[in-house]
This record gives C-alpha cells, sequence and structure tokens, in this order.
C-alpha cells in the first residue's frame, strides 16, 4: 500500500468457522492502523464508499482469517462464500493470496497450528503507564501467560500518543509503531484500544489483572497531562 | 586468603543452600553477605535463620531495610506502576510470614561493612537503593569508592555481576585569575580503584538461572565471579504454593536479562 500511487480501499471480512479452529472476531485494530497511516484509506464494506471503488487505480485490500490451505492455487482457491459477499459488494478480486502458500506473502509472518485460543480485551479509555506497558508486553511475548504466537495492540499513552504494537513468535522482535494521529492531553482519549492474543494455553485472567496493575487512574493521568498542557500554553505565542 | 562475597539472597533457600555448599567445597570460610535476605521469594525465614546459624558477616539490604522501617521511600524506589504494586504486594507477603527474631536481626543489620581498605554495601556507599550499574559514568562511579576511602568497593543490588577497574586516570585542574598572576594547576594522579558487583544468589538476571557469588583473593585482588546452579524448579514452586505472584516464577525460570531500571538509576532516595 506505500508503494501505491493512487488511492486505497480496505476491506475486512468474517471467516468461517472450522472444525477446532476458533475464528478471530475483528478487533478493528487493522483498520485503526491503516486509517491512521493512509488517512484517504476508503471503507469498503460501507457501500457508498464502495460505489467509488470501481476507479482504476484504486488498490483495495481484503482481509479474510482461513485458517487452512485453499485446495486450489490463485482466484480459483477461493471460498465461494467470499466470492458471493465479494460480489455483493462489486468487489472483484484479480489476486488471492495466502499465507504459506503464496510466496509474495513473507514466510515468517505465517504460523502453522492445529489449535488456536484468542483472547482479545477492549482498553478503550485506557491510558498506560509507560514503563508498565513495557514489561507487560515483555512478559506477554515471552510466555509469562502463556505461549503466545501472535499478539496485537493498539495503547494508549499519557501523553497523547497511540502505539501499534506487533508481535509475530517467528519474528526476532516486536514492532512498536506510533500512531500519527496524537490525542490532547485532556484527559481519556477517545481513539480505539484493543489487545488481542493468540496462542495456546493462555491465562486472560492472570493477563487482565497485570493489565489492571498498569494502567493510569485518573489522579496518576492527571498529573502526567498538566505539565504537558501546561507546556503547550507556554508554546503558543502571545498576541 | 581466599574469601566469598554473596548478595540478593531473596528468601530463594535452594539457591542460598547451593551456593554456600560450593563456598565450603572450596575451603573458603571468610564470607560477606551484601543483603536483601528477603523479598520476592518464598523462604525468608530459612534464609535468615541459614545465615544467622552460619554467623555470615551481613550488611543490610533495601529490602531488609524496607521490612524494618516500612515502604517509605520516594517513588524512586521503583521504576514502574506495575514493579510498584507487585513489590508492595511481596513486601506484605514477607511481612506477614517474617518472625519478629527475624525482623529483629534483620534491624540489627549495619548498612556498610569495613576489611582495611576493602568496603561492603549493598546498594552503594550512599544507600542501600542506589544503584551502582556496570555503565555508569565512570567519574560519578570513581566518585563512590573514592569518597568512601576503599580501594575495592564490593556491591549488589542490581543483581548483574561484573568488576570495573579504574586504573591509570588523572585529573588536571587549571585556575585561571582576571590578571594571569595567581594562575594555579594541579594534577590528581588516581591509584587503581574497583567496583565488583557480586551478582544475586536468589533472584539473577544476567541471562542465565546460574546463582552468582564473587571470590577475592585479598593477597592479589583475583576476582572470581562465580556461576552455581540450583533446584530452580523447586523455589518456583514454592513461589507458587506461597501464593505470591506467578510471574516471580516464571522471572526466575528463565534467568531474564531483562530488569526494570529507574529512568535515573543513579538517583539517590531521600527518605
Amino acid at each position: 500500500m506505500q508503494g501505491h500511487q493512487g488511492k486505497c480501499g480496505y476491506l475486512r471480512l468474517d471467516g468461517y468457522p472450522s472444525t477446532g479452529l476458533e475464528q478471530v472476531s475483528d478487533s478493528g485494530i487493522d483498520k485503526a492502523f491503516l486509517k491512521d497511516q493512509f488517512p484517504e484509506l476508503i471503507d469498503l464494506s460501507d457501500s457508498h464508499h464502495a460505489s467509488r471503488s470501481q476507479q482504476g487505480d484504486l488498490l483495495k485490500l481484503i482481509e479474510l482469517p482461513q485458517f487452512q490451505s485453499p485446495q486450489q492455487a490463485g482466484l480459483m482457491g477461493m471460498d465461494p462464500r467470499v466470492k458471493n459477499q465479494l460480489e455483493a459488494l462489486r468487489l472483484h478480486p484479480d489476486r488471492h493470496l495466502h499465507f504459506g502458500r503464496d510466496p509474495e506473502l513473507p514466510n515468517k509472518d505465517t504460523l502453522e497450528f492445529k489449535k488456536l485460543e484468542s483472547f482479545s480485551l477492549s482498553l478503550n479509555a485506557s491510558v498506560w503507564d509507560p514503563p508498565s506497558l513495557n514489561t507487560l508486553w515483555f512478559e506477554l511475548v515471552n510466555g509469562a501467560y502463556g505461549d503466545v504466537y501472535r499478539a496485537k495492540a493498539l495503547m494508549n499513552l499519557p501523553d497523547g500518543r497511540s502505539m501499534f504494537f506487533n508481535w509475530i513468535v517467528s519474528q526476532e522482535s516486536s514492532q512498536f509503531i506510533p500512531l500519527e494521529e496524537i490525542s490532547a492531553p485532556n484527559g481519556r482519549p477517545a481513539s480505539l484500544s484493543e489487545l488481542v492474543v493468540q496462542g495456546k494455553h493462555l491465562d486472560g485472567l492472570r493477563i487482565q489483572s497485570t493489565i489492571d496493575l498498569c494502567l493510569l487512574n485518573d489522579a496518576v493521568l492527571e498529573m502526567h497531562q498538566m505539565p504537558l498542557r501546561d507546556r503547550q500554553k507556554e508554546a503558543i505565542p502571545s498576541t | 586468603m581466599n574469601h566469598a562475597i554473596i548478595s540478593c539472597l531473596h528468601a530463594n533457600l535452594p539457591a542460598a543452600e547451593a551456593v554456600l555448599n560450593d563456598i565450603d567445597r572450596q575451603g573458603i570460610d571468610t564470607i560477606t553477605c551484601l543483603g536483601d535476605l528477603v523479598g520476592y521469594g518464598p523462604q525468608p525465614n530459612e534464609v535468615v535463620e541459614l545465615i544467622r546459624k552460619r554467623g555470615i558477616a551481613t550488611c543490610q539490604g533495601c529490602w531488609d531495610e524496607d521490612i524494618i522501617d516500612g515502604l517509605n521511600a520516594c517513588e524512586c524506589s521503583y521504576p514502574s506502576q506495575l514493579a510498584e504494586r507487585r513489590g508492595h504486594l511481596a513486601h506484605q507477603w514477607t511481612d506477614d510470614q517474617l518472625t519478629d527474631e527475624n525482623k529483629s536481626f534483620l534491624a540489627s543489620l549495619p548498612t556498610s561493612l569495613r576489611r582495611d581498605r576493602l568496603l561492603f554495601v549493598h546498594g552503594s556507599p550512599n544507600s542501600q537503593h542506589e544503584y551502582l550499574l556496570p555503565d555508569m559514568d565512570a567519574f560519578a562511579a570513581l566518585e563512590r569508592v573514592e569518597t568512601a576511602g576503599a580501594d575495592i568497593l564490593f556491591c549488589g543490588h542490581t543483581h548483574q555481576p561484573y568488576v570495573r577497574e579504574f586504573r591509570d586516570g588523572s585529573i588536571r585542574v587549571r585556575l585561571q585569575n582576571a590578571d594571569h598572576a595567581n594562575d594555579q594547576g594541579e594534577e590528581l594522579t588516581l591509584p587503581m580503584r574497583k567496583i565488583v558487583n557480586a551478582g544475586s544468589v536468589g533472584e539473577p538476571r544476567h541471562g542465565s538461572t546460574n546463582a552468582t557469588y564473587v571470590i577475592h583473593n585479598d593477597a592479589t585482588d583475583e576476582v572470581e565471579i562465580k556461576e552455581v546452579a540450583y533446584d530452580v524448579g523447586r523455589t518456583c514452586q514454592a513461589i507458587v504454593e506461597a501464593g505470591l505472584p506467578k510471574v516471580f516464577a516464571w522471572r526466575l525460570s528463565h534467568g531474564f536479562e531483562f530488569a526494570e531500571q529507574a529512568e535515573d538509576a543513579s538517583h539517590v532516595c531521600e527518605r
């Protein structure tokens, strides 16, 4: 998407449950992150915007969770139910890529598993103590709460920044990307905040209780934000 | 003559026993302990009693101090809100477990021990809470040794063993006056100084689960950092059975190098 000159569109479809594999509900993290990185991103799930999808230079990215390799290569391997869904939105893919099958998708981003557990937590309006967030993420991806294969999150910091956290067990380290949009340091932010973890033997209760120890209460948040507001006031030249 | 220095036992009895056995096997009978007998681990009374029974000269660590004086340190003691809340949990648990007799022993410990040109402290000569990290500014680190009047400063607290030598150093000062008539100059050549950190017996954080301690030869000044394997699983099981946070057992079982550090590790708590 970064290399594409024209506009980009994005759609995330729900998957179809298969035996023994839990489908992961859409947390909205990918969409929120892409929207931040590409403010002109067109939401293809919106029928009004979808009508604009016929523009020739529009790059359309459609994501679908599917936990088994397709029977056939290329577009022939697409689930007929997905085709119907896309046709209803007048979307006609010209390529179908699957992790683990197509070399265009990095092999290190491919995970193979027979059973998947997932844990997700809405953290909207929550703000983290930054060093505590650092510790929690280290513990999480290093197995303190079960074997984590995949973890992704959008987290709010007291200075108004939001961070995208991204971890996959086959990669050497986590990705930490600050979002472009920064909230005013004035109370709790309205932006989406969510944590999604996938793996085995996940201890959701312990993850939750550790997170509770890391989040700032109103008084401490105000202690962080007040000096930031004062500095902003000083930076505005008087007329 | 060889003597051994141990630090940061953190209520880990299997680790403490393994290290003392290793020291005994080498025929070393002078042992100095740099404190933190309790905290995080599941056997605070057992470890204090082992040190008392063996009559090991010990100085007071930050955990030993906090158990006696209460948690009245300023916010610098914990590098994060998470560490602080977990630390308070462990503090409360330890406080509930420790006998009055063992608390009295911790209260009686000196903040430093001195043998000739050797000084033994938990954190630094300034405070049990100050971290002398291996990459601390050399001038500040040297100041800690020099002002304490020691040739070798033995410390712990960081849980990372290291030996740092200061040699071939000099400080030159030139004071210039307006008329240049009374300009003064002075050059101070610094003698060799050493900081030796013993690491941790009970909660190692040097990338391995092995307990660490140090052997120093007071004739040759040679220092050897020793690693001792012990039954980590036994301690981890005891942590879980005691109801302490499971993450303490997880951390111990991995010997992670990662450790939270305060933004300014050399800050001295102004309690």
